[in-house]
């Protein structure tokens, strides 16, 4: 009997140990998530919180700000894992970088085409058609934004600038005229460049676009 | 997810390339009900109240349109939407080819007012015409063509620069010769300008550095190459000078 024994009973012990070490093994690396490559979607949770209100309901021109909103983050997006990509793969092939870190890059690229799908699906069940054109008007928007904030930064750029340069300023006795005349044209300039961009911003983004929207919408038809 | 260790990482690269860019692809398949889920799974709903007509999202506590504390910002969101409600007949953002051709009229009739200041030498009044000329550009709807609003901008505030310049104000010059940088990188106009301002505050040096940066955009630009010359003649008038000093202190 025991010489029988001692051999299955080492086999069951071996075989039964790597089973049951391979069964929670693999159990862990399945439930094992990647740290996702985007922390959060802020354009999307606030777009989809704006579709679930119902008391009182978001107005239409909100929910569709939203949502251009939401396609301007999917097109910075895709634009940084565009970017990413090789530095990530060339970093993997030398080793520098492990499995994990390329692979929630990986799913990050396939979630965002998931999400793509969709703001262009919802696009269309708000206007047909306009699922072709929200992402390149995300894409022109980005533009403009930036230059609008080069635009209305030019005013601290120059304080900056002034800071900078007046401690050398004083070294070279040539502009003695220059500190005389700056504060005078310094104390203009932004004045009346802050009124004209307080009034005119909102008065002139609402009032001559107004007219030129009409027109556009004659054009179209 | 255990196959991604048994995967070369040349395999991953040529089967990730397949998927291409995904804005670009024109036929639109269902998506995948998997990802979907991952994407809803994600939702994490942001404590927001509107205003009186609905059209302005701020946050609940403070009522606030970019609160830190909430971590929230609606002010891109408020306004495109307010642009949206003040044009009910737009149902949507139209396609960036289609302009405002009135507000081009309008930057281009503001600047030349500017211009004709500019000549007569009244140097405040033509920066005030630039400056409104410039957030009249600006205003633009952010939807249409980028290029146009960037050409726009750009000369206008090329233009106030030159106008601060001449009314001696090189600080404001500057500024608004790198605003000009920023906005339209490769043109040389803007590089120019700033070795003007930098010049007029005798930063021989800078100047000459911002020029040589204009001319690697544009590297047969005359004013430029022309305005280099310059600087270098001046940089090495005032050595001169320098060393002309120093002999005559020696001297006595």
């Amino acid at each position: 009997m025991a010489p029988v024994l001692v051999p299955i009973a080492y086999i069951v012990i071996v075989f039964g140990g790597l089973f049951i070490f391979s069964f929670f093994y693999r159990k862990h690396t399945s439930t094992q998530a990647y740290e996702p490559y985007f922390s959060s979607h802020p354009e999307r949770n606030a777009y989809v919180t704006l579709l679930q209100k119902t008391d009182p309901p978001a107005s239409d021109s909100l929910l569709k700000s939203a949502l251009v909103r939401r396609a301007m983050a999917d097109v910075q997006r895709v634009m940084r894992i565009r970017e990413d990509k090789p530095a990530l793969q060339n970093l993997l092939q030398k080793g520098s970088i492990g499995d994990d870190l390329w692979n929630s890059l990986i799913s990050a690229e396939k979630e965002l085409e998931a999400e793509i799908m969709e703001v262009v699906a919802e696009a269309n069940s708000f206007v047909e058609g306009w699922g072709q054109v929200i992402f390149p008007t995300a894409n022109e928007m980005m533009a403009n934004e930036k230059m609008r904030v080069v635009f209305d930064n030019i005013s601290e750029a120059k304080a900056e600038l002034e800071l900078k340069y007046d401690v050398k300023a004083k070294i070279t006795a040539t502009i003695g005229a220059a500190p005389t005349s700056q504060p005078r044209s310094n104390g203009l300039a932004p004045s009346s460049a802050g009124t004209d961009s307080v009034v005119s911003s909102d008065g002139e983004a609402s009032s001559t676009p107004g007219k030129s929207a009409q027109k556009k919408a004659k054009k179209r038809r | 997810m255990s196959h991604s260790h048994s995967h070369a990482p040349g395999e991953e690269h040529s089967h990730s390339h397949s998927q291409g860019g995904p804005p670009q692809s024109p036929m639109m398949p269902a998506p995948d009900p998997a990802l979907q889920a991952l994407i809803e799974e994600d939702f994490k709903p942001v404590p927001l109240s509107f205003s009186e007509d609905r059209n302005n999202a701020y946050c609940l506590k403070h009522r606030l349109e970019k609160c830190d504390a909430c971590d929230v910002d609606f002010v891109g969101l408020n306004r495109l939407a307010s642009l949206l409600a003040a044009n009910p007949s737009l149902l949507c953002p139209p396609p960036a080819n289609i302009v405002t051709q009135k507000l081009t009229q309008v930057v281009t009739a503001t600047k030349d007012e500017g211009n004709t200041l500019f000549k007569s030498s009244l140097h405040t009044a033509a920066i005030n015409r630039y400056t409104v000329a410039a957030t009249i550009a600006v205003s633009r709807p952010p939807w249409e063509a980028n290029q146009l609003m960037r050409e726009e901008l750009s000369t206008v505030i090329s233009n106030r620069s030159a106008a601060f310049y001449e009314a001696h104000d090189y600080i404001s010059a500057l500024a608004d010769a790198e605003a000009v940088i920023q906005v339209r990188r490769n043109w040389s106009k803007g590089h120019f300008r700033k070795a003007k301002a930098l010049l007029g505050m005798n930063k021989l040096r800078d100047a000459a550095e911002a020029v040589k940066l204009g001319l690697s955009f544009e590297p047969t630009n005359t004013e430029l190459t022309s305005f280099l010359a310059e600087i270098e003649k001046f940089e090495k008038k005032t050595e001169d000078a320098k060393l002309e000093a120093r002999r005559q202190e020696k001297t006595q």
